[in-house]
């Protein structure tokens, strides 16, 4: 079997910023409750037109498992490393707190947990993907917003919408070849 | 050096620093135990904050300090060679005082180990680490063979060490320099500019312990040491002269064609939450008085001093809003935390006070091995 890589497809169009995807993730992963703890977000964009033709679009995001990440150059100890799937991880032993990562990373997507002690970041729910299921935030989107799956495999469901969908990635001029797509 | 005890300005100085030092351990404390996120105001926007910036500026003035006592005892220049052992010594305990200031910032600096178990050589900050570790290996090996007058020794580890002082800040430099995500840093210019911006703080701090080591001790300077003052006092005002440049156009640069994620910092630089910082601090401190203090032909040790320090205190400011102007830009489209569209960031108290301390550290022990060993080359030695 070929490995596997995993991508998250997103269409913003279908986001009524719930936000369940965030509650869905702290739950699942164990994030402080706080304004700067939180792995993914739902960027609320500026209102467009004049009342009374008005439009506003959500972009959920959070990290983009880089196939050429800033966050795992910089990191003095190793402690960044890419894992099955092309997971971004930090192994919280190694890590010795510089924050270098948390400036290199082009999206924000690192912080420190201040409760655990580490940098803390999105691993795409590593303990549910690796043994075959999906992450928290894509099971719980009530529109569908996010597919998950594995982009080497050309019958994977995000294999397919990239296929027949015009996509963006965010930052792309910065060579950091994100993994989360937006549909347009 | 019996008269120095007798001073009461000896004391004071001795009790600032030791109560300085002594609040900088209590805020230590105070740090680990209520931990960084609530002693420190650094936040997920802007993660660096004044200490590493305090980093930087004592890091790059243990190189610049190298770079200038070469002069003597690597490229020959006779006068310099007096200074050689307090430059060395200086150079040493501002490093040490630097790796303080990082070591605080960092949330697990005990785990340091990893950067040899499992290094990652694109990482600037492993390089960086690991040059200036190098590096104090090599300062102290230099001091050691200043203080026993074995020559050839200084001259190999001089040479070694004036290599290392010019990679070092470099490098340093290259940390910010090589981040993508920070327009504001990225690029050469950085690493360049730490170069320039080490021999401004290196002949400031030179300056200032000729004149200190003879003042303090009410040794009257003769002809020689006079001479050398003004002879840095020269080599401060050209270092002065190329820094206005680089700080002239890294602003033009951003101001010009508004290219986002320079151009903001640069405005909160010359218009907005820095401003003060800039203006008074970098330009009117750093720059104009000094060299308008340098420039005339009446200036006298006293006047260089003055130059030195009011240089050395803009410098501070430099590396202050190098480091934070690089973090206030927000990465992705957002309204909370920000004001003005840009991440705001003041140091806190036990910051304040660790900077402090760290500063206060070497300045305690400079005085602390003057008193104790003699710094003075036997051919200049005063009665
Ligand atoms: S999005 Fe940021 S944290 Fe995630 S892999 Fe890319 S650079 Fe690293
Ligand atoms: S904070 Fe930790 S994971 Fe990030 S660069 Fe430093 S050591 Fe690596």
């Amino acid at each position: 079997m070929k490995k596997q890589r995993f991508a998250i497809v997103l269409d913003t169009r279908r986001c009524i910023d719930c936000k369940a995807c965030t509650v869905a993730c702290k739950v699942e992963n164990d994030v402080p409750v706080g304004g700067e703890t939180y792995r993914n977000w739902v960027t609320e964009e500026p209102v467009r037109g004049t009342y009374p033709n008005l439009g506003q679009s959500f972009t959920p995001s959070q990290c983009n498992q880089c196939e050429n990440p800033p966050c795992n150059s910089v990191c003095p100890t190793s402690a960044t490393g890419i894992t099955s799937g092309g997971i971004v991880t930090v192994n919280p032993d190694k890590c010795i707190g510089c924050k270098y990562c948390m400036l290199a990373c082009p999206y924000d997507a690192r912080f420190y947990d201040s409760e655990k002690g580490i940098i803390d970041k999105c691993t795409f729910c590593i303990q549910r993907t690796l043994v075959g299921g999906i992450p928290a935030c894509v099971e719980t989107c009530p529109t569908k917003v996010r597919t998950f799956g594995d982009l080497n495999d050309p019958n994977s469901e995000v294999s397919i919408l990239l296929a027949k969908n015009k996509h963006r990635v965010l930052k792309p001029e910065l060579g950091t070849k994100p993994f989360l797509f937006y549909l347009i | 050096m019996s008269t120095l005890t007798k001073k009461p300005g000896y004391f004071l100085w001795f009790a600032i620093l030791g109560a300085c030092l002594l609040a900088a351990f209590g805020a230590a404390g105070y740090t680990f135990w209520v931990g960084h996120e609530q002693a420190f105001n650094v936040n997920r926007g802007v993660p660096w904050g004044i200490l590493i910036s305090t980093y930087v500026f004592l890091a790059i003035s243990c190189s610049g300090l190298c770079m200038i006592s070469s002069l003597g005892h690597v490229f020959g220049f006779k006068e310099f060679e007096t200074i050689s052992r307090r430059a060395i010594l200086l150079a040493i305990l501002c490093l040490i005082g630097a790796f303080g200031a990082i070591g605080m910032e960092l949330e697990h600096p005990f785990r340091m180990y990893y950067t040899i178990l499992s290094p990652n050589l694109s990482s600037g900050i492993w390089w960086m680490g690991t040059v200036y570790g190098l590096y104090l290996a090599v300062l102290v090996l230099e001091f050691y063979a200043l203080m026993t007058d074995n020559h050839k020794l200084s001259k190999i580890t001089g040479r070694i060490g004036l290599l290392l002082a010019i990679a070092a800040p470099s490098i340093l430099g290259a940390v910010f320099g090589l981040i993508l995500a920070r327009p504001f840093w990225h690029g050469s210019f950085l690493p360049v500019y730490t170069i320039i911006t080490a021999l401004v703080s290196g002949t400031a701090l030179i300056l200032l312990v000729m004149y200190f080591q003879h003042a303090v001790r009410g040794i009257e300077m003769d002809e020689k040491d006079c001479r050398v003052i003004r002879l840095l006092g020269r080599i401060l005002r050209l270092v002065l002269f190329v820094l206005i440049f680089s700080v002239f156009w890294n602003i033009i640069v951003g101001l010009y064609g508004q290219q986002p994620g320079i151009y903001e910092p640069v405005m909160a630089l010359i218009n907005g939450s820095l401003s003060a910082n800039f203006w008074v601090g970098e330009i009117l401190i750093g720059l104009v008085i000094p060299l308008a203090l340098l420039i005339r032909k009446d200036r006298t040790p006293f006047s260089t001093m003055m130059a030195s320090m009011l240089a050395l205190i803009g410098m501070f400011f430099m590396r202050y809003d190098m480091t934070i102007g690089g973090q206030l830009y927000p990465l992705r489209y957002q309204t909370e935390g920000l004001a003005n569209g840009l991440f705001t960031y003041s140091p806190s108290v036990s910051e304040v006070v660790l900077v402090v301390g760290c500063i206060a550290f070497s300045a305690l022990v400079f005085t602390l091995v003057e008193k104790f060993l003699s710094l003075d080359l036997k051919s200049e030695h005063h009665p």
